[in-house]
């Protein structure tokens, strides 16, 4: 089940897309606040809902890329970082009247961690545990749980930083970004991401677009076996 | 509440002897932090021959402080490679500075000094301190602290320095996030789907200011800002006058109204340098402040780079905002790219953005015309830290970026003409690179040595090691 993720915006990305691949996206996943060199999702959550309609993929993964220094830094630092997530998922929820959270109760919620960045434990541990405990839009539940998207080879500390984290602050699952077989949607015929040894790896960026040259504005992304990664993303079930 | 000037951690730990005269007790420590930051004599100074350095013999003139977290390796060594270091000085090599800090450091504007912060909970709030690091001898210049009384022992504490440009007034925003409430809730285990009851915290932010005055060494503060709740995060500079400052309402969580009204959630408001009463404040444009390139321009204006392509800038006397877009920047990419924003001498700003390969000149007195575009190669990590992936010379006449992600190494470009005019590679791919006060570049990389400098015409001068994974140089 492959999808996309992009720093742009659906409604400007999913035509090429569809025009490279030839095919519609189970999913996509956006950028969020605190993404300070990105189109957010949360600035024009409209319309871009209607492109995630639109595409063919009404289905909206959530990360969130700060200023990759400050993965390095405190937990105040971290914190900071989760509030304005969780406040700008919570704004898209709003903005939108036909997104709807996961069935299953679970939104996964991805940090990115690139391949030169380190992760720290104190920014870790209190960013995931903001966005374990934030109770969604008042419903009393607390439907998101925090993810990692990193490179698990890399040798900066990102498997080692989570491996060491306890409770709700373990994440709940890794994307990884490597290695890069590149292809189309139908995705590489092995499952072979690069894994960190505690957390298991749900979803593979496969495909990244300067490595595999894709004229369109996405990275290519697989769920692992057995995991829908539309079911922990946002629903957009109608067009908005 | 109270402020005091106290003498923390201050000292002289500039080379002579050993090279350096500190010791694990002195290392400026916070109590709730993680980053560390390690001094270390710019190479292009400390590496000239005998006759170059002056008589004293005394080595940097100039220090550069690298941040990061302390990792396993061993600790600071330097190893000369083909530049001629005199076989009898001790080579430099970096040295603690503080650990667990705050917040990422701050460079000065005239890149004199390096601010740093800690946070330590005392029984009575938080105490907050402010230290400046004088570039010339790695030393404490000044240092402040005030004490945030009503603060409990849980809560996080976000410092952000502010330099104001003409100004001794250095700005410092608190952010300050309690916890609010606990509730019991049953949230299912993400393996099993079973559910599990335990106990959610819900956290409240509000913003408070304080004023630290270079010349009398006085801190004033803290003045705590309306707004409650706010978002933690803020963007902010100053000019010689005022203090500008983004903050982000929190969203009410139950009631979607006023998001569907599209009503905006940011404002801009400005605060008299020393004062906790805005002069102004108004809605402002989005996007939220998340950590983007700020900074002071000539004019006093307010320039922050925002979604990695546009220049918002801000009247600091009326607060209203233009945006202009950096048509080389709005390339959309798939992934997000690193972005800088640098002030120069000649009134001008440097930006770059590896993610789409390019570099430029603007001029803000003229709507941000670009005067000067570089294209490169995209590097290896366009995103990933540190952020700072291409820099320019002093002269402003050549732009050095890190190498081809095929090559790796650096290269150098001709500003004028754009043209590629030096390499070097030895295979290697670095993450960040840096222009040293001295005219010498600085490489950083993932593993020891994980520091390389690099004389202005891309000769390798030598390397260090460091225990640190550097997220940032200062």
């Amino acid at each position: 089940m492959t999808g996309y993720d992009t720093a742009g915006t659906i409604q400007n990305t999913y035509a090429a897309a569809h025009r490279e691949f030839g095919a519609d996206p189970n999913f996509w996943i956006r950028y969020f606040t605190p993404s300070p060199a990105a189109d957010v999702f949360n600035d024009d959550a409209l319309g871009e809902s209607q492109g995630a309609w639109d595409s063919g993929g009404p289905y909206v993964g959530c990360i969130s890329a700060p200023r990759q220094s400050r993965l390095s830094g405190s937990a105040a630092e971290g914190q900071a970082d989760a509030q304005a997530f969780a406040a700008a998922m919570l704004v898209a929820y709003h903005a939108v009247g036909p997104i709807q959270l996961p069935s299953g109760g679970r939104l996964y919620c991805w940090l990115d961690q690139e391949y030169s960045t380190s992760l720290s434990s104190n920014y870790w541990n209190a960013w995931a545990n903001y966005i374990a405990n934030y109770d969604f839009a008042g419903l009393g539940i607390y439907p998101l749980y925090p993810c990692l998207y990193c490179n698990p080879n890399a040798p900066y500390p990102s498997c080692s930083t989570i491996a060491k984290a306890h409770g709700v602050n373990v994440p709940s699952a890794i994307w990884s970004s490597e290695p890069e077989p590149c292809g189309g949607v139908s995705g590489p015929s092995v499952w072979d991401p690069q894994e960190c040894g505690k957390v298991p790896t749900r979803l593979w960026q496969f495909g990244e677009q300067d490595a595999c040259s894709y004229s369109s504005n996405v990275d290519l992304d697989l769920g692992g076996p057995g995991f829908v990664t539309a079911r922990y993303c946002f629903y957009v079930q109608s067009r908005p | 509440m109270r402020s005091r000037r106290r003498e923390k951690a201050a000292r002289s730990f500039g080379p002579g002897g050993d090279g350096f005269g500190l010791n694990r007790r002195e290392v400026l420590a916070g109590s709730i932090g993680a980053g560390a930051l390690v001094a270390l004599p710019d190479l292009g100074i400390s590496g000239l021959s005998d006759a170059r350095r002056g008589k004293s013999g005394q080595a940097a003139l100039r220090y550069v402080f690298l941040y990061g977290t302390p990792g396993p390796a061993t600790s600071g060594s330097l190893v000369a490679t083909s530049f001629p270091v005199s076989r009898t000085a001790p080579p430099p090599k970096p040295v603690p500075v503080a650990i667990k800090l705050a917040a990422a450091p701050v460079l000065s504007p005239d890149q004199a000094v390096t601010a740093v912060t800690t946070v330590d909970m005392v029984p009575d709030g938080a105490e907050i301190t402010l230290t400046l690091l004088d570039a010339t001898s790695a030393a404490v210049g000044q240092q402040g602290s005030l004490t945030v009384p009503g603060v409990p022992r849980d809560a996080n504490v976000l410092v952000t320095p502010v330099f104001a440009p003409g100004s001794a007034i250095v700005s410092l925003v608190l952010a300050i996030t309690a916890p609010a409430g606990k509730r019991l809730m049953h949230k299912a285990d993400p393996g099993t789907g079973s559910l599990a009851p335990q106990w959610a915290t819900t956290w409240v932010s509000h913003h408070a200011l304080a004023y630290f005055d270079q010349r009398s060494g006085a801190i004033a503060g803290p003045f705590h800002l309306s707004g409650e709740p706010s978002l933690a995060l803020t963007s902010a500079a100053a000019n010689s006058s005022d203090l500008v400052m983004w903050t982000t309402r929190e969203p009410k969580p139950d009631d979607p109204a006023e998001i569907r009204a599209q009503a905006s959630l940011s404002r801009l408001s400005v605060f008299p340098l020393g004062s906790g009463t805005a002069r102004l404040s108004r809605s402002a444009p989005g996007p939220w402040a998340a950590g983007e390139p700020v900074l002071t321009l000539p004019a006093g204006d307010v320039a922050r780079l925002v979604r990695g392509r546009d220049v918002q800038v801000c009247s600091a006397r009326t607060g209203e905002v233009t945006e202009v877009g950096i048509p080389a920047f709005g390339q959309a990419r798939a992934k997000p790219s690193a972005v800088t924003m640098q002030a120069r001498l000649d009134g001008t700003v440097f930006m770059t953005k590896p993610g789409v390969g390019v570099a430029v000149i603007a001029d803000p007195a003229e709507a941000f015309r670009i005067t000067g575009q570089i294209h490169f190669p995209l590097p290896a990590t366009p995103f990933g830290a540190p952020w700072s992936k291409a820099v320019l010379s002093p002269a402003g006449d050549t732009c050095y970026v890190l190498g081809p992600a095929a090559t790796g190494g650096l290269s150098a470009y001709e500003v004028g003409s754009g043209k590629m005019v030096g390499s070097y590679s030895d295979g290697r791919q670095y993450a960040g690179l840096y222009q040293l006060p001295s005219g010498s570049l600085l490489a950083v990389r993932p593993e020891n040595p994980r520091l390389a400098f690099f004389s202005a015409g891309l000769s390798p001068l030598g390397t260090a090691d460091t225990n640190l994974d550097v997220s940032a140089v200062f």
